[in-house]
């Protein structure tokens, strides 16, 4: 692609991020006939998986388990030789749609300020973590307390520890993991308080990391005050009550240099800040029908920029379909009108994705994913259109941290117009 | 001999610089942190207040209606941000509209100007996001709105850049004074000679006052705001500065649209004895919620990124206390600059230099003292062309270290070895805003830890987040035990 | 022995099992649940994935896992014999980067491809 600096280049489909969403995407949306290309900021491709060396990636997409550095290279092989345009330490700075066709600018050092003219977007920039300030925390304001994912990044691709006596706030997987590969790098690892009355991580990870290494996991606790002279000294926890407020006299200190926050994780969807594009309360990503589509014809999104996943195999299951959605889409295959079918979470579900069904381009199964609010042994879901039951499915172990899916046929439908719900019922 | 010694490089301090640079005088600047503006200055509304509030005939209001005045020219000459909001203060019951016009009459007797009564109906058209149930409004369009610390960095660089030096990581521990000026000990092992001494020490000063006084004039008690933050998304949610009607407990929690797009929501007031603790608490923040919901509706408190809080330097003193001290005139105290500190500034800086050294007939002028700071207009200002022109110039440019706050290799490299430094991580953060954003560095910071290291040639474990025994990284894994 | 019950963590779904003292298991949904309870009552084991020094362009450490699970008893030991290894790029997932390490006839094996 040769190009003079400041020449507007031209593309089909442009995929923002090459983590497994964009890989996955770009995968699928390229054809012999359209033009795919994919922008990554880092030096890269793969993603926050090259963080993740611990395992667990792939059983449903691989029937095996993987590292995550191993889950990105199957990908990035099969990338290479699908021989799909892309740049790496190049970063997209906005995206802007005047008319038919979006305006990007991305910049790297090579090519400078790149102006890419594209008829379809993907956005699969990954999610970022939430800080100190997003969950509040009160007391000193020192240096010491970062996000887990920031200190997995130190230490798995860096090769630092951030500290040595450390305490993670938010029993997610990242903190969980951490937990353990701190302590296997020599730091002594005091502890994990989680507000919830039960984790947030998968059961497996709880086993592997905290009880292997003896590491006490404080249910129904956070963290109340914190103490230092400008490097943090200390952290105290609480017990909390039903509606999360600190038990007096629960209270219990320990000497760390460091906190870690593991405390939810929010998809980045910085970049189109610019357009005008519809988010969920809920997910902070965009809202999507079942092609993946937003409100912004031809701005798909999926993986974690969507909204976040537990598992990277839902990512890419995900991302090669909103792939193939922006390469019909580019070939004018899709049609124009959407016309939306609401899906509604009723009872015990958080939220759906998609939150549409668009049954102008409803022709194959489409899969529903959601998160319930609560923890259960065992319930149903009920897909209904109106009292009609359209769907059901027993589970198992419902957690809110894990991802359910569901599928749907056109055929199940009862009409085009009465929305779809899904709910949870539970016995007591 | 240095002819003047500063103490203390917050907003005050620097700008004290700055004007004497004027003259042709030698001048040091001593900050006992490892970068200035690191206190109230950098934790405050950032609100060039329009002087309304101050009591008439003090010299707050003075300073302040002055300071406000100088503003302009002042954000021109330095290169800092400044925005137009003007504000409105808030009446919710007749005994606040009562304070309300007593407060209208206080700003005209001030010399503000262009003050005006609205209506609720006439005020809500100006900003829709106003609470319900207010029945009048004080409209206040000479307020406005700055970046504090960059005040302070630019102020120091354009002293700098007009003869005078400055010195980080020295505190001053001992005044005495002498036949002729003072010595001045430094981390408690170095001593100086001056002339002049200006005491700008921030919540320290009577501290250091103590050194030329009997009997101290003032005690400062330091009283602490904590703030919220909310994410520049929330740009346009209000346009003007929103005050509550003021109780004997001070100005009140505001809503204040920054420079950069954020909304500040604070500061909470509370005394304290220890200078030092700037820690947040969960009900205090949790007032902040609530007396903001007075002001405006519908805020988006899930757009909060984070929390702050500083320490203004309250004094028994009723004003600031600028004075020379009792028995050594050429010891200046600038003391109890609490609010309207900020707005008061530059015009402190003035009526130190002018009023009470009165430099024009003491020291004789510069010929060439050039009141413009350098500075490059930032990355993330420029239009596409000019993007294009400064990558072509250096490649660096084309490198986005920061994507929130759109910030380059190129300018974390210049800061890194700018002028006035701070080459740490939060010290970049003030000087070029990576780390600002959303993800509160959680991206970028790992890229700018290497930058420091990098250019410094130091290991990474010796790059600080920003105070001493800071260092971000504690050791390096695999290797040897 | 009395009953025992554990999670089952071969996979993220984390079956709630149960082992008696006949080595009976109950509660997995597949048979690698049952060939978990019964080891981790005898001999329990654990991959083990970590990092080692690399020379290289790209990063400074390289991915590693053990090829098979290892006893949970050896974690440190191998641990520490990572500190002595420095790969050189270019480098390929599964390249071994120690053979059947202590006698185990578990490798070491690399995670990532570093090209250069
Ligand atoms: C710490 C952690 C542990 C996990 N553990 C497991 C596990 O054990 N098992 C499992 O199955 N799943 C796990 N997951 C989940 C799964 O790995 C992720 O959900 C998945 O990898 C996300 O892929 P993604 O492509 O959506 O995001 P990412 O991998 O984050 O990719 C996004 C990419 O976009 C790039 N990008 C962002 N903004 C821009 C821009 N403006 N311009 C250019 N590029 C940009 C980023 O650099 C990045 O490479 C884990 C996730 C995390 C965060
Ligand atoms: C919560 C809050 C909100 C405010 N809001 C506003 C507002 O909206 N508008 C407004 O106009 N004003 C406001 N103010 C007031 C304004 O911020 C201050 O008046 C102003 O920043 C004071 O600057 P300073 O230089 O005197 O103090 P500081 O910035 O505190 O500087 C003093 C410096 O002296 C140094 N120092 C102390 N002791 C020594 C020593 N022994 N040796 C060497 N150095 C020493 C300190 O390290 C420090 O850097 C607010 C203040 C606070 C705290
Ligand atoms: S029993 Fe099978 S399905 Fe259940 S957790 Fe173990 S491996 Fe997974």
């Amino acid at each position: 692609m040769e190009r003079n600096e400041g020449e507007t280049m031209k593309v089909d489909i442009v995929v923002i991020g090459g983590g497994a969403s964009g890989l996955a995407a770009a995968l699928s949306a390229k054809s012999d006939s359209n033009s795919v290309l994919v922008l990554e900021r880092e030096a890269v491709l793969g993603g926050i998986l090259n963080q993740c060396i611990h395992n667990g990636f792939g059983l449903h997409v691989f029937r095996e388990e993987l590292t995550g550095p191993e889950y990105a290279s199957r990908f990035i092989e099969k990338f290479t030789e699908a021989n799909i345009d892309y740049k790496l330490d190049t970063t997209v700075l906005s995206i802007e749609k005047p008319e038919d066709c979006f305006n990007i600018e991305a910049y790297n050092t090579e090519d400078g300020a790149l102006t890419i003219e594209a008829k379809a977007v993907i956005l699969s920039s990954g999610c970022y973590e939430r800080t100190r300030g997003q969950i509040k925390l009160p007391g000193a304001r020192v240096k010491g307390i970062m996000p887990a994912g920031s200190a997995q990044r130190y230490l798995n691709i860096d090769g630092y520890l951030v500290g040595k006596d450390v305490f993670i706030l938010g029993s997610g997987d990242i903190g969980l993991i951490m937990a353990r590969r701190m302590t296997l790098e020599g730091a002594k690892v005091h502890g994990v308080a989680e507000i919830m009355p039960y984790s947030n991580g998968l059961t497996r990870n709880i086993v592997q990391c905290l009880h292997d290494y003896d590491i006490p996991l404080y249910l129904s606790h956070t963290v109340t005050d914190i103490k230092g002279d400008n490097a943090l000294e200390s952290i105290t926890i609480q017990e909390v009550d039903k509606d999360f407020k600190p038990i007096p006299g629960t209270e219990k200190m320990f000497d760390v240099d460091t906190l870690l926050l593991s405390v939810g994780l929010v998809p980045d969807t910085m970049v189109f800040e610019t357009l005008d594009i519809e988010l969920s309360e809920i997910t902070k990503g965009a809202i999507v029908d079942h092609t993946y589509q937003s409100n912004i014809p031809g701005l798909f999104a999926c993986g974690n920029a969507l909204h976040v996943h537990d598992l990277v195999d839902w990512v890419t299951i995900e991302s090669e379909k909103a792939g193939k959605s922006a390469k019909h889409y580019a070939d004018d295959a899709l049609k124009e009108t959407r016309r939306l079918l609401t899906i509604e979470p009723l009872n015990g579900i958080r939220y759906t994705v998609p939150q549409f069904v668009d049954v102008n381009n409803f022709e194959a199964p489409i899969t529903i994913m959601f998160r319930v609010t609560n923890k259960y042994d065992v319930g149903t879901f009920t897909v209904k259109q109106g009292d009609t039951i359209i769907q059901q499915k027993k589970a198992r172990f419902i957690a809110p941290a894990e991802m359910e899916s569901l599928m749907i046929k056109p055929d199940q439908l009862i009409d085009q117009t009465t929305p779809i719900t899904i709910e949870l019922e539970v016995k007591s | 001999m240095i002819d003047f010694t500063i103490i203390g490089g917050g907003v005050i301090g620097t700008l004290i610089a700055r004007e004497l640079s004027k003259y042709n005088v030698s001048i040091l600047l001593l900050e006992k942190e490892n970068d200035i503006g690191n206190h109230a200055t950098l934790a405050n509304s950032a609100i060039v207040h329009s002087g309304h509030d101050p009591k008439p005939g003090s010299l707050k209001a003075q300073l302040c209606v002055r300071g406000n005045s100088l503003y302009e020219s002042l954000s021109k000459e330095l290169k800092i941000p400044l925005i137009f909001s003007g504000a409105f203060v808030m009446a919710r019951d007749t005994d606040e509209v009562e304070t309300l016009e007593m407060l209208y009459q206080r700003a005209i007797q001030n010399g503000v100007k262009q003050v005006a009564l609205l209506d609720p109906e006439e005020a809500r058209k100006q900003e829709p996001n106003m609470a319900d149930g207010i029945l009048k409004v004080l409209d206040l369009p000479t307020t406005k709105v700055t970046y504090p610390w960059e005040i302070a960095i630019a102020a120091l660089q354009n002293a700098q850049e007009n003869g005078a030096q400055y010195r980080l990581n020295a505190k001053v521990t001992k005044i005495t004074p002498l036949e002729e000026g003072f010595e001045i000990e430094i981390n408690e092992d170095e001593r100086i000679n001056t002339q002049y001494v200006i005491n700008a020490a921030g919540v320290y000063a009577d501290e250091l006052g103590k050194f030329v006084e009997q009997e101290m004039p003032y005690k400062i008690t330091p009283r602490r705001g904590e703030y919220y933050v909310l994410d520049k998304k929330v740009k346009g949610f209000v346009e003007r500065v929103l005050y509550p009607v003021p109780s004997e407990k001070g100005k009140g929690v505001l809503v204040v649209p920054q420079v950069h797009g954020n909304i500040l929501l604070g500061p909470t007031s509370e005394f304290q004895d220890e200078k030092e603790n700037r820690d947040n608490h969960s009900d205090h923040l949790h007032w902040i919620k609530r007396d903001s919901e007075k002001l405006a509706k519908n805020i988006p408190f899930d757009l909060i990124i984070r929390t702050f809080s500083g320490l203004r330097a309250t004094s028994t003193y009723s004003d600031f206390y600028i004075q020379p001290a009792k028995a050594y005139p050429q010891f200046i105290h600038v003391a109890g600059i609490d609010s309207p500190g900020l707005t008061a500034a530059p015009a402190i800086a003035e009526y130190v230099v002018n009023t009470l050294l009165n430099a024009d007939e003491t020291f004789t002028k510069k010929k060439d003292f050039n009141p413009f700071r350098t500075k490059k207009k930032p990355f993330h200002e420029s239009t596409l062309e000019e993007k294009i022109a400064l990558i072509l110039d250096d490649r660096r440019y084309g490198n986005i270290v920061c994507k929130c706050e759109r910030v380059t290799e190129a300018e974390v490299v210049e800061a890194i070895h700018s002028a006035v430094s701070s080459p740490t991580v939060k010290g970049i953060k003030k000087r070029v805003r990576a780390g600002s954003g959303l993800c509160q560095g959680g991206y970028c910071e790992n890229t700018v830890v290497k930058l420091i290291a990098r250019e410094l040639k130091i290991p990474l474990t010796e790059v600080e987040y920003y105070e001493k025994n800071t260092a971000i990284l504690w050791k390096e894994t695999k290797v040897k035990r | 022995m009395e009953k025992k019950s554990m999670i089952c963590i071969v996979c993220p779904v984390g079956c709630h099992v149960t082992i008696d003292a006949q080595k009976r298991v109950t509660g997995n949904r597949c048979k690698r649940g049952e060939t978990y309870a019964i080891e981790e009552v005898t001999n329990p084991t654990r991959m083990l994935t970590s990092t080692v020094r690399v020379k290289s362009d790209l990063t400074t450490r390289l991915s590693v896992k053990t090829s098979h699970a290892i006893s949970k008893k050896l974690i440190f030991k191998v641990m520490e014999a990572l500190e002595d290894i420095e790969m050189v790029a270019p480098i390929k997932t599964d390249d071994i980067v120690i053979k059947n390490i202590f006698d185990t006839g578990v490798d070491i094996l690399a995670t990532r491809t570093i090209p250069h």
